[in-house]
């Protein structure tokens, strides 16, 4: 690594020096792109070709193959199982926005409660709740399951979508920004305006919470998206499974001798499609969780 | 650090999406809990009423949910569903091997919420049934289908003197090979006896060939089993009487045999040591890497699904080498089972579901020609329309004739143990670290069987 | 946490409760209570889905069941088996052993990436910091999965890399190098994420305190070394918990991977895969739940006394 430079404002006489260090810079950020990109470039070349193409092909893992396929591919994912693929990635949609924005808004509320209101078993609670993350999840498939049977819940998609409400670490970060985030000056002076607990929360604190806000409802909403074993667990339909699931199942098809049949090429294009939709939405979304994301450690 | 603070009035759209999720989990919670405490039965659970994979054609009629993974299974479905009035199929498939044993396995511990009938494979049998997870199938009829079953089969259904599955697929072994390889090496006809397959192997290398003689496996689970099956293992003898005594024998000298046999040519460096089923190791069966490929009769299907890229392949079925070609031990690998949950509501229809589904010639057309499944049901493995199949993979070789069905007459039976998954483990680990060189074969052998033991006493089972 | 019973469930209405001036400066005392209206609806959920699966599955725990004999209480019988498994203990070394190793290059990787970013302003820097980003969007399964093909010596791209080299690929699973594999599939997934908290941080100091350090005569290194790190401290300390919890939890990415490396990874690779194996595959409930706790016991202590070390920073005082 070349030593940093301060380009901010950079002098005139600073320039050549500034310049020079950046080669440096700009050569470790090539080799660092490099190292994250040659993934996924593996998997755009992959999804371009055919099972031959993946076994056999002619231009190595890393080039194309003399034979296109991607269209094809595509073209399969709409046919396989009638088309369940696109179910699929709904569902992950679905799960993920109703699971991200539930768990935002629980944790919102959670947060401000713990950080302004100073209420009896405050400590204790919040001590519980950042203890209780300490445990794997994998304890809690069978407790769960049964939880939902007696609500007659599995296997549909509240089973996905209520357990991922949970995040013990969106309340955390809730927690911590908004004790700084939000000055007790300013509710105070709300109150005295006569105005109540709910509309001093929705007028006075939402509006400063709004990065934090952003990043939790990111971050849980990835979490959901992320969500594997659960689902696996706890529902059979598949046509209620989330995409990771649908895809995990194609490959264990792909893998298991009898009675399987070979999708790998469905797996690959499934996966590379599968992740499209969420890195977009990162990218052109940058403007607004960037600011957020250091939150928890901003004091 | 100070931070930015976003002045001016609240932001409406946050406002709103706050409500609307709000409202949602309000919803979702009261639902949930007016269920509960209604105590309503539990529809979705199972997967009935509107979660088929396939369309109900007489939705008055008993439903019973089933599920499977086979290949092309909804067309079995179908065919099953038009030519029954009183009893319909609801399928989906909740995963394949492991995945669906892991659901399974919940809704065993949650005491609700698994299937009528289930899809298992043979191997794991012993394993659900000590846990009585399935209903016996005497009390509905299994006897009337038993005659249409070879009897090595229908004993690998059965523990003492229940029928615990009706028998769908199996995997008798045989051996496929590359005889464009063997050709080129000079081996005009291939080896019959496991002499000669090392013979073989030699003179592929001596050839000057790149090409392996095949790959040993080490998490080849029933695979390595049925090898040392050949040469006389039989590890287990459990669920006839007591089921809480099972003597175990994973050390025995047939097994010693075959693995020092094994790991001499691997010594020798030539055969691999792959992990089965893996990406790489599908590259190696298409692409030449590996002369012959060991397999059970659905393997033809896994192989011809992969392979097709490489026209001047020249793919062959032979019958599996034996170590005493004078009286041959034909052994089987894999295969599966439908049998019915002691969760199922209605084990008579769900019994009739088990038996009838795989019954008719139609449906096993679908699973032979669609799915590459070996049928045991003998109406169809003794048709001529099976003995007679050509594939075109193998060159319009009559492959059920000149192999498979000669296993499969010849298999006597097999008997898997109830903590299976466990004893596979150890299996896997075992053998790895004899092919990392840590121990001797034997020594592997003798582990595996100290391991194996150790852990059904801890089980609470008495070793015989 | 009797309180927690009696919590009243669904949304907080709006209070209308009338305007009661404070004297004191702070939310008067009979108003603190409100602050149960806002953590509700969380603690419903929260009970439902965390304390009361735990409650049972801590319950299971103290149970045992074989497979030929019935079920009964055993007490902490299952946690002293447990705490002398050599399965579990090796998982747990593991796990410490490979967080020793991974947080460390991690926390390198991520902060050298965001210091060099947070210099530049090129568009080679902008799109540098989508593409070390990007991995984080992808699900850890699929990206295990991924990583399952990337790593295979024949059908993916690795024989090809070290063959440009004229080395014969190793693979990257087998026992000597599946500890460098993970490591490798764990910070590709990772490290774009802490980076870009790393560097909204460092986007977050007031850059007149590096003008000041200039005055002072402070070259580059000096200022991110001795200012920027220590600026940023609390964010360092945010993802040390993240990794720590998360790495003795190792779960997914290993558990995909076993389907093509099962000599190398075994059923008791981590403790969690052990509990998950026991639990699913050997059908020892009760004792697959007692490792979860017992892992649960590991976690809460190693994040405990980092946390306890690093308070001042962490905002938990």
């Amino acid at each position: 690594m070349s030593a940093p430079t301060l380009t901010r404002e950079p002098g005139a006489r600073r320039r050549g020096v500034t310049q020079r260090r950046n080669l440096g810079s700009h050569t470790f950020l090539v080799l660092l792109v490099l190292y994250f990109a040659l993934p996924l470039w593996w998997l755009i070349v992959a999804s371009t070709k055919n099972i031959n193409g993946l076994f056999t092909g002619t231009g190595g893992p890393l080039w194309f193959d003399s034979e296109f396929d991607l269209v094809a591919n595509v073209r399969q994912l709409f046919s396989q199982n009638g088309g369940i693929y696109w179910r699929w990635l709904g569902n992950s949609f679905l799960y993920a926005i109703v699971g991200g924005v539930g768990a935002t808004v629980l944790s919102v509320l959670a947060g401000y409660g713990f950080a302004k209101y100073r209420f009896r078993g405050r400590n204790l609670y919040f001590a519980v709740l950042l203890g209780s993350v300490m445990v794997p999840l994998t304890a809690l498939v069978i407790p769960t399951f049964v939880l939902l049977s007696d609500m007659g819940l599995t296997n549909t998609i509240w089973a996905v979508i209520l357990p991922s409400l949970l995040s013990p670490f969106g309340v955390y970060l809730m927690r911590v920004y908004a004790q700084d985030a939000v000055p007790d000056e300013l509710l105070d002076a709300a109150r005295v305006d006569g105005a109540g607990d709910f509309k001093t929360f929705v007028s006075v604190a939402l509006p400063l919470l709004r990065p934090a806000i952003v990043t939790v409802l990111l971050l849980s909403t990835v979490a959901t998206w992320n969500n594997y074993f659960l689902p696996l667990a706890v529902l059979s339909d598949t046509k209620l499974l989330p995409v990771t699931v649908g895809l995990g199942q194609w490959q264990a098809q792909s893998t298991s001798g009898a009675a399987g049949s070979q999708l790998w090429n469905l797996v690959i294009t499934g996966a590379l499609i599968s992740i499209i939709p969420l890195v977009v939405s990162f990218l052109s979304l940058q403007k607004y969780w960037q600011g957020g994301l250091s939150l928890g450690s901003l004091k | 650090m100070k931070l930015k603070t976003h002045g001016g009035h609240p932001n409406r759209v946050m406002t709103a999406a706050l409500w609307l999720g709000l409202g949602a989990i309000t919803l979702s919670a009261c639902s949930g809990g007016s269920d509960a405490a209604d105590g309503t039965a539990d529809p979705a659970a199972g997967g009935s009423d509107g979660t088929c994979t396939n369309t109900v054609v007489n939705p008055d009629a008993e439903q019973v949910t089933v599920w499977a993974w086979y290949p092309a299974f909804e067309g079995v479905v179908d065919l099953f569903n038009n030519s029954h009035d009183d009893i319909q199929i609801c399928w989906s498939n909740a995963g394949q091997g492991n995945d669906e044993y892991t659901k399974f396995s919940t809704t065993i511990e949650a005491k609700s919420g698994a299937p009528d009938v289930i899809m298992l494979e043979t191997e794991v049998l012993p394993s659900f049934i000590i846990r009585d997870a399935l209903a016996d199938l005497t009390p509905y009829g299994a006897a009337d289908v038993e005659s249409s079953y070879a009897p090595g089969v229908w004993a690998d259904h059965s523990s003492g003197d229940g029928v615990y599955a009706i028998p769908v697929d199996g995997g008798p072994m045989g051996m496929l090979y590359r005889a464009d390889v063997f050709e080129a090496a000079g081996i005009m006809t291939p080896p019959t006896t496991w002499d000669e397959f090392a013979a073989a192997a030699q003179q592929l290398r001596d050839s000057g060939s790149t090409a392996l003689m095949t790959d040993f496996p080490t998490n080849g689970r029933a695979f390595n089993q049925a090898l040392f099956a050949q040469a006389g293992s039989e590890p287990y003898v459990f669920g006839d009487t007591d089921s809480t005594e099972v003597a175990i024998d994973l050390n025995d000298d047939g097994t010693k045999k075959v693995l020092n046999y094994w790991y001499d040519l691997i010594d020798k460096g030539l055969v691999g040591t792959d992990d089965a089923f893996t990406t790489d190791y599908n590259t190696k069966l298409v692409d030449g890497t590996y002369a012959v490929y060991l397999a059970a009769a659905w393997g033809p299907g896994y192989l011809s699904g992969l392979a097709g890229a490489d026209d001047t392949a020249v793919w062959r079925a032979a019958p599996m080498p034996q170590w005493d070609a004078a009286s041959p031990v034909q052994v089987n690998w894999g295969g599966s089972a439908f049998a019915v949950t002691s969760q199922a509501k209605n084990p008579e229809a769900a019994a009739t579901v088990a038996k009838e589904v795989f019954g008719t010639e139609e449906a096993w057309k679908i699973g032979i020609e669609e799915g590459a499944l070996y049928p045991l049901w003998k109406p169809i493995a003794e048709s001529e329309y099976f003995t007679a199949l050509e594939y075109p993979f193998f060159g319009g070789q009559k492959i059920n004739e000149d192999v498979f069905l000669d296993a499969a007459a010849g298999y006597e039976g097999f008997t898997f143990s109830p903590f299976q998954n466990f004893a596979y483990d150890q299996l896997t680990e075992e053998l790895f670290a004899a092919v990392q060189g840590e121990k001797s074969p034997e020594q592997a052998a003798d582990d595996l069987q100290g391991q194996v033991v150790d852990y059904a006493t801890s089980q609470g089972f008495t070793v015989k | 946490m009797t309180q927690l019973a009696t919590v009243p469930t669904g949304v907080p209405a709006p209070t209308n409760a009338r305007p009661r001036p404070t004297r004191t400066g702070g939310i008067d005392r009979a108003r603190q209570r409100h602050g149960w209206l806002f953590v509700a609806p969380f603690t419903l959920v929260f009970i439902t889905f965390l304390i009361v699966p735990l409650g049972y599955a801590f319950w299971m725990s103290l149970h045992t069941k074989t497979l030929a004999a019935g079920e009964h209480f055993s007490g902490f019988e299952n946690y002293t088996r447990a705490f002398t498994d050599p399965e579990f203990l090796h998982g747990v070394a593991f796990v410490l052993r490979f967080s020793l190793v991974l947080i460390p290059i991690q926390m390198l990787v991520s902060l050298a990436a965001a210091l060099v970013l947070d210099n530049l302003s090129s568009r080679l820097s902008k799109f540098s910091r989508l593409m070390i980003f990007v991995p984080y969007a992808i699900p850890v399964v699929i990206g295990a999965m991924m990583w399952g093909f990337l790593y295979s010596p024949r059908f993916g791209p690795i024989g090809e890399i070290f063959g440009m080299f004229g080395i014969d690929a190793p693979f990257m699973l087998s026992p000597d190098n599946v500890f460098a594999g993970l490591l490798n599939v764990v910070v590709w997934q990772w490290a774009g994420y802490y980076m870009i908290i790393i560097y909204a941080a460092l986007r977050g100091i007031d850059t007149s305190v590096y003008e000041a350090a200039r005055m002072d005569g402070a070259n580059g290194w000096q200022i991110a070394l001795r200012i920027k790190v220590p600026m940023i401290s609390s964010a360092l300390v945010l993802i040390f918990v993240f990794a720590i919890i998360g790495t003795l939890q190792f779960f997914t990415e290993p558990q995909i991977l076993r389907s093509v490396a099962a000599g190398s990874i075994d059923a008791s690779f981590t403790p969690n895969i052990y509990a998950y194996t026991l639990a699913f595959s050997y059908s020892q409930f009760n004792y697959a739940s007692a490792i979860s706790f017992a892992l649960g016991v590991v976690v809460f202590i190693g994040s405990y006394v980092f946390l306890f070390l690093s308070r001042k920073r962490n905002g938990l005082s």
